[in-house]
């Protein structure tokens, strides 16, 4: 998966873009113009919605589209206000990940991809203003279909050996409250240190019988 | 899932997202879901200059995955029941 705005010109015979195996068009948009940037409105083209990804193909010129995939919008909006944009229109934010950060940096523009790849914002333009509504809930529903690679990983981890643990929390006889403003209360020291030592305190009032073995077991760290 | 239960209690109030471009954008919590993607309506850009563009869509869907924060309403911190589910995730109940 790629971050970003992509060029896409991988059409087939019958003009549509030619998509992976596993991905399948949710929606096309006739007549739809794309902005993308500061850069004035590209048309005219159509949009496909895809499971995977949004494809603009322009209608006029046969090798010129654009991709980004869903993974790489970080929000999308349905934008009505003539201040913000002169026609209604569905707003997209990109993603750059890390390479966003050096926008600033490089001036140097040696080819449109290299700019295109830099591009933060994008704007779907359906020459239906009605649409917009249908195609949003398009957009949300596409991009629910694709999670970050990372998600699942994060979850199992969070299970294993997270820093903080509950049973600690417990056994300190801190409620959450304390936890929560350290500063001031028990005995008003503001000595994180102490703050964490005192977590260690073997409280048993908290406890169920069986997380008391459990524990037990587990040994102690830090007393 | 502790986040998307409580988000869930959150839906229709008032919140802030601030995202990891450090955008933030107010509006009501229409709705949550498990990879805590989030569905904003009336929403508006907290500060402008850097998303000028962004004026007041009415709604908007940000990715889970660019959330820096969600800034909470007061009210809508219940501290007990955050509590008790704080602590019954992390038995893995």
């Amino acid at each position: 998966m790629v971050l970003g705005i992509q060029p896409f010109s991988d059409r087939s015979a019958d003009g549509g873009p030619r998509l992976d195996a596993e991905e399948e068009v949710m929606r096309v948009e006739r007549g739809a113009a794309v902005a993308l940037g500061r850069r004035a409105p590209e048309s005219p083209g159509t949009l496909y919605v895809t499971t995977r990804r949004v494809i603009w193909l322009s209608d006029t010129e046969a090798g010129k589209g654009y991709s980004v995939d869903f993974v790489s919008i970080s929000l999308h909006a349905v934008s009505r206000d003539p201040e913000a944009y002169p026609q209604p229109c569905i707003y997209a934010q990109i993603d750059l990940g890390e390479e966003g950060d050096e926008t600033d940096d490089s001036e140097s523009e040696s080819g449109e991809d290299e700019e295109l790849s830099k591009i933060t914002e994008m704007r779907f333009v359906p020459s239906d203003p009605s649409q917009l509504d249908s195609l949003f809930a398009v957009f949300c529903q596409c991009a629910e279909l694709n999670p970050d690679p990372n998600t699942e990983i994060e979850e199992e981890e969070e299970e294993e050996n997270s820093w903080v643990y509950s049973d600690e929390l417990m056994e300190g006889g801190m409620d959450w409250q304390t936890l929560a403003n350290p500063i001031g209360h028990s005995n008003g020291d503001h000595d994180l240190a102490r703050n964490v030592l005192e977590l260690h305190i073997n409280d048993e009032r908290f406890e169920d019988a069986e997380e008391l073995e459990e524990h037990r077991n587990c040994g102690s760290n830090g007393h | 899932m502790l986040f998307f239960s409580y988000f869930k209690e959150l839906v229709g109030k008032e919140v802030t997202v601030e995202l990891k471009n450090d955008l933030a954008i107010r509006g009501t919590l229409l709705s949550v879901d498990q990879y805590l993607n989030i569905k904003l309506e009336n929403t508006r850009v907290v500060d402008q200059d850097k998303y000028p563009h962004m004026l007041s869509v009415r709604n908007c869907f940000i990715r889970g995955s660019v959330v820096r924060y969600v800034l909470l309403p007061p009210d809508g911190v219940d501290i007990d029941i955050l509590h008790d589910a704080t602590r019954r995730e992390a038995r893995g109940n």
